[in-house]
This record gives C-alpha cells, structure tokens and sequence, in this order.
C-alpha cells in the first residue's frame, strides 16, 4: 500500500518524565488526520504499550509512524537487553518488571499483550543483548 | 452551529485579548476583527472576560421572551444563592424569584441528589477505560468533543440534573395545571453562557426539556431589590409557594463528596483540565475512576454571569452547605419514587465533533499535514499573534487549508506590520 506519511520518534531509555509524550503526540495527528476515535484509540494504546517498554527496558530506541491508505504501521526498535523467550513474554500477566517499576504503576504483564490484542498484525523479532523490534500494523474495523 | 455569545464588529478593536485566550484557538484576528471559527468554539466564555472593549457579549433570554408560556418556573442554578449576604436565606431568594413574575420556584435539590446517586453507581458499573469524566458542565463536554475525541465514551452518559428538572416540572404542572406541557416554561437561572447553550443546542443533539436561561447577572439587581422588600414586609401569600420545604438547599451541583477520595478527582478552571486531560492522554493519570470537571476556576460559583466576588461566594456556598437541614421524609421519598421511576441517562450518544474539513480524504488532510509541517519551519515559532492566529502551528495549518497567507507573518513580509498600523494606529 502507498505510504502517506511517516514520522519518526526517539524514545528515551528511562525517562519516565517524558514517556507518553510521543503516542500522545500520534493522537493529535492522528486526529488532525481525522481518524475515527475508535481507530486512533486501538493505534495509541500500541503506540503507548510500546513506547513505555523502551522506557522500562532499554537505552534507547525509535518509534515510526507510518499511514497508508488502509492501515497504520508502526515500527518500535531498541537498543536494550533483548527478550529471550518471546512466545512467554506475549502470554498476559508474564512481566519482568522491577519492583520499582511495578510501584509507579506499569509492569502488569499487559504491555506485549495488550498491543498484539489491539493490532491486526504483530511481530516480534528480539536479539538477546542487542535489542527488540516490533512490527504493529493497526487496520479501520467498520464495527469497531 | 450556534454559540452563546456575539462578537459585535462596531465594538471590537482587534485587540487579539480573545485569540490570546482561547482554549482551542478558535479565534483569528484578521484586518483588525476578531473571527470565530464555530466548529472548534466551546462556549468556555473565556473571550468574553478577556476582551477588554465589551464588544463579546453573552448571548441569554429576556423576560419578553417568556411571555408566550402560560406558567413560567425557574430552575435557580445553586449557584444562584451564594450570590447574596449570608442573611439573605435562600428562601428569600426564592421568593423574590416569583415577585419578578415566575409562577413557581422549583425544589432543584431532588434533580441533583438523583443524578448524583445515578452518576455513582455508573461510575462503580463501569468496566470501560478510566477515568470517566463528569458530563455536567457542557464546556467541559464540548472541550472532549473538539479536541479529545478518543475520551468521548469516557463522558458519563447521565443527563444534567437541570434537564431532569425540566422534564419533571413539564410533567408535574400539565398535569396539575391541566394544560398541555408546551405552555409551561421551564426556565434555568444560569450562572454561565455555556449552559444557556447547552439548551439551545445540546452536545448530545436532542431537544432540551429547559426553554431557555436566564444569567443570574441580568436579574441580579431585580432579586436584590426584592430581597430587600420582603424582608421589611411582612410574609406573603407567596409563603407557600417558596416555604423553607422548598428551599432546603444550597446544594452544589455536580459536586460528589461521597464518592470514594481515592479514585475521585475534582477540577476547576480549563487551563487545570486540559493539563489533566494531556496528562491521562500520556497515561500519567492511573487508578483514578472519576474527574469532576467544571470549566470555571472555583466552579460555578465562578460564572462567567456570576456577580459575587468567587472567593465571598464560595465561602456563603460552605456556609450554605453547612447548614443544609436533616432531609425530610417528603424529601427522601421523593428522591426513591423518581429514582426507580425515570431514566436518567443522556437520549442520545456524545459524539467527537465533526470538524468542518470532515469530508476530506484521507489524502488531502496527510497533504495539509506535510504542508503544515513543512511550514513551521518558515515561521519563527515565537506565536506573536500578529498573523492573526494565536500560534505559529495555527498559521501554518491556516496556509495549509488555504484559508491565509503565509505572508501574513511579520517575519516573512515587512509590509505587514506596515498594513497592521492601518488598524491599530487611530
């Protein structure tokens, strides 16, 4: 499909102050773009889920953002520690946060599901000490 | 779309105070007028207080208007009665009411105790996202509409305790009147422009049970004077109507103190709830299920057709609080018959606002976009203003949809400023 837009964000490893801003970011264009509210909400809480598991996890890493015509794709890359089972860390409730983390509210076991739930294609791809990349592509359901 | 209130061309110096100050940047200031763009106005009134010319005024009812009804009852806002001195007892308020020629004062509190009790227990129902916002204030409802869409289905569905009001007393009078529901008034004393809009035109796009609003600063000095006469006569005949059964109020409205702390946030002023709003949008706001959102700094109490200084009526409103009476039996009964009896929920669905570009493609908005973008490079970025649009990001969009030039930006052509000194140098 031919791409109409593409953004590219850097996320910050750790940065807890700052984490939310880039999928808040995408909800304003995605409303400038006058994307439906049910639609935009599906392509934020991936877009959020993931922004924060760089935050959590890893050193850095980049968020794109890219519309077509039929579909929002979105491409999370890190540069972090890498997830060595990932069919485990896709299952609900498997969180490998710290305490720390858990007390400022995140770290649920939700993240990895909860964006595979709301996409309609998901792929993980992860070298253990090198860094993970996601591939979210979210679609318009006429019901939704 | 219809606003509440009118920018009066004659009076405006296009001073940019308006554009300044608008929450959603619905104002351009273009060859020294300001202009509103309808479809992003929220009726906060903000423009209205900042305009330092008058040329904004609030749009309400006159009296005239009412003429046409048979039997006229005022729905007074509670705010109403933080208005006055600590002596002057919300049952003297209400009597002065029926001297100005309302036919009947109506007991509000039951309205409010029955969405208040609706609202609690659809906020422990609920198993959608938090947190859910309070629906009452329409600016509030307005502002998630324009510019939070995807917070839509957070707006709790429950009608405006005046709304319930206004069907009740339709229903209550035709039937003891006799006469047919359309000749009977049901009039809300406002404390604010927004909500005289929010009966002209609800967000939820239905009729409204109310027939109109008047502001409490129209018929602030009438109730005064009235006050004043009632307290050196003796009581009326008029005592039944507005006896201290009626008025065992002072009760704020919207206001939820017995829900839980925890989970409960109130909010008053809009630059405090958009904060809140960007907040919960960057998922900073967690574990917190209800936010009660009123758009002016200190509540209603702090209306933009409120006279009383907010601080000295905030503190009659704690001292009315304070003192409201045990509930009667009367009272209780009638909050259990009406809560069992009547659906309290919104009759139609709060929708995101369409905008006015709507019927663009999705290719012709991603092109706006690009522009825009691209844009904000030429443009400073200081949001002087002098454009005409309150930031750069505005202008820029401006351009892009074609509806300015990009020239109108002092740092892009020098014979700008000359042109402006046409307005602003008389």
């Amino acid at each position: 499909m031919t791409e109409l837009l593409r953004q590219c964000f850097a996320i910050q490893g750790r940065n807890f102050d700052k984490a939310g801003e880039i999928s808040s970011e995408i909800k304003v264009i995605l409303r400038d773009l006058g994307i439906e509210a049910a639609y935009t909400r599906r392509v934020v809480i991936v877009a959020f889920e993931a922004e924060m598991n760089v935050v959590m996890y890893a050193q850095s890493g980049t968020l794109t953002f890219i519309v077509t015509e039929d579909a929002i794709n979105l491409i999370i890359d890190d540069v972090g520690p890498g997830i060595p089972d990932i069919n485990l860390a896709l299952q609900e409730g498997y969180s490998t946060a710290s305490d720390e983390m858990r007390e400022m509210g995140f770290g649920f076991g939700m993240g990895l599901p909860n964006m595979k739930k709301n996409s309609d294609e998901f792929r993980v791809e992860s070298v253990v000490g090198k860094g993970t990349t996601v591939y979210a592509t979210v679609r318009h359901h006429e019901n939704a | 779309m219809t606003h509440g209130f009118v920018i009066d061309d004659d009076h405006c110096e296009g001073t940019m105070a308006c554009m300044r100050t608008c929450p959603t940047h619905a104002i351009r200031v273009k060859d020294g007028k300001a202009r509103l763009i309808p479809e992003q106005c929220i009726d906060c009134g903000s423009c209205l207080k900042a305009c330092p010319t008058g040329a904004i005024t609030a749009a309400t009812l006159t009296f005239a208007d009412l003429d046409r009804f048979k039997f006229k009852v005022a729905v007074p806002a509670p705010a109403l009665f933080t208005q006055f001195a600590r002596s002057d007892t919300p049952e003297l308020v209400g009597r002065s009411l029926l001297q100005l020629g309302f036919d009947a004062v109506w007991e509000y509190a039951v309205d409010i105790e029955l969405i208040n009790r609706s609202i609690r227990d659809f906020v422990r129902r609920w198993n959608g996202p938090f947190p859910l916002i309070s629906s009452s204030c329409p600016v509030v409802v307005r502002l998630v509409q324009v510019s939070y869409p995807t917070m839509v289905e957070q707006l709790i569905p429950i009608d405006a305790p005046r709304e319930i009001a206004g069907r009740e007393i339709k229903r209550v009078y035709s039937e003891k009147l006799k006469i047919p529901p359309e000749e009977i008034a049901a009039v809300y004393i406002t404390p604010c422009q927004a909500k005289t809009i929010s009966i002209l035109q609800p967000a939820e796009e239905v009729k409204s049970h109310l027939d109109g609003s008047i502001g409490i600063s129209e018929i602030y000095n009438d109730i005064l004077f009235n006050i004043r006469r009632l307290e050196s006569s003796k009581p009326g005949a008029d005592d039944s109507a507005a006896s201290r059964k009626i008025f065992r109020m002072g009760y704020p409205e919207g206001e939820f103190h017995n829900l839980s702390e925890s989970h409960y946030l109130p909010l008053t002023g809009l630059t405090d709830i958009i904060n809140v709003f960007d907040d919960i949008e960057k998922g900073k706001i967690r574990n917190i299920e209800f936010l009660e959102c009123h758009a002016c700094p200190g509540g209603c109490i702090g209306g933009n057709l409120t006279v009383e200084n907010m601080y000295v009526a905030r503190a009659k409103k704690l001292n009315l609080i304070a003192s409201i009476p045990v509930p009667t039996k009367e009272y209780l009964l009638e909050v259990e018959r009406r809560y069992v009896s009547e659906d309290l929920s919104l009759r139609a669905p709060l929708k995101p606002r369409a905008l006015e570009d709507g019927k663009l493609d999705l290719h012709e908005r991603v092109r706006r976009k690009k522009k825009s973008n691209e844009l904000m490079t030429a443009l400073p970025g200081l949001n002087c203003g002098l454009c005409g649009a309150p930031m750069c990001r505005d202008h820029a969009e401006d351009v892009a949809a074609g509806m300015a030039d990009l020239k109108d930006c002092v740092f892009i052509s020098k014979d700008r400023i000359q042109n402006l000194k046409k307005y602003y140098y008389r």
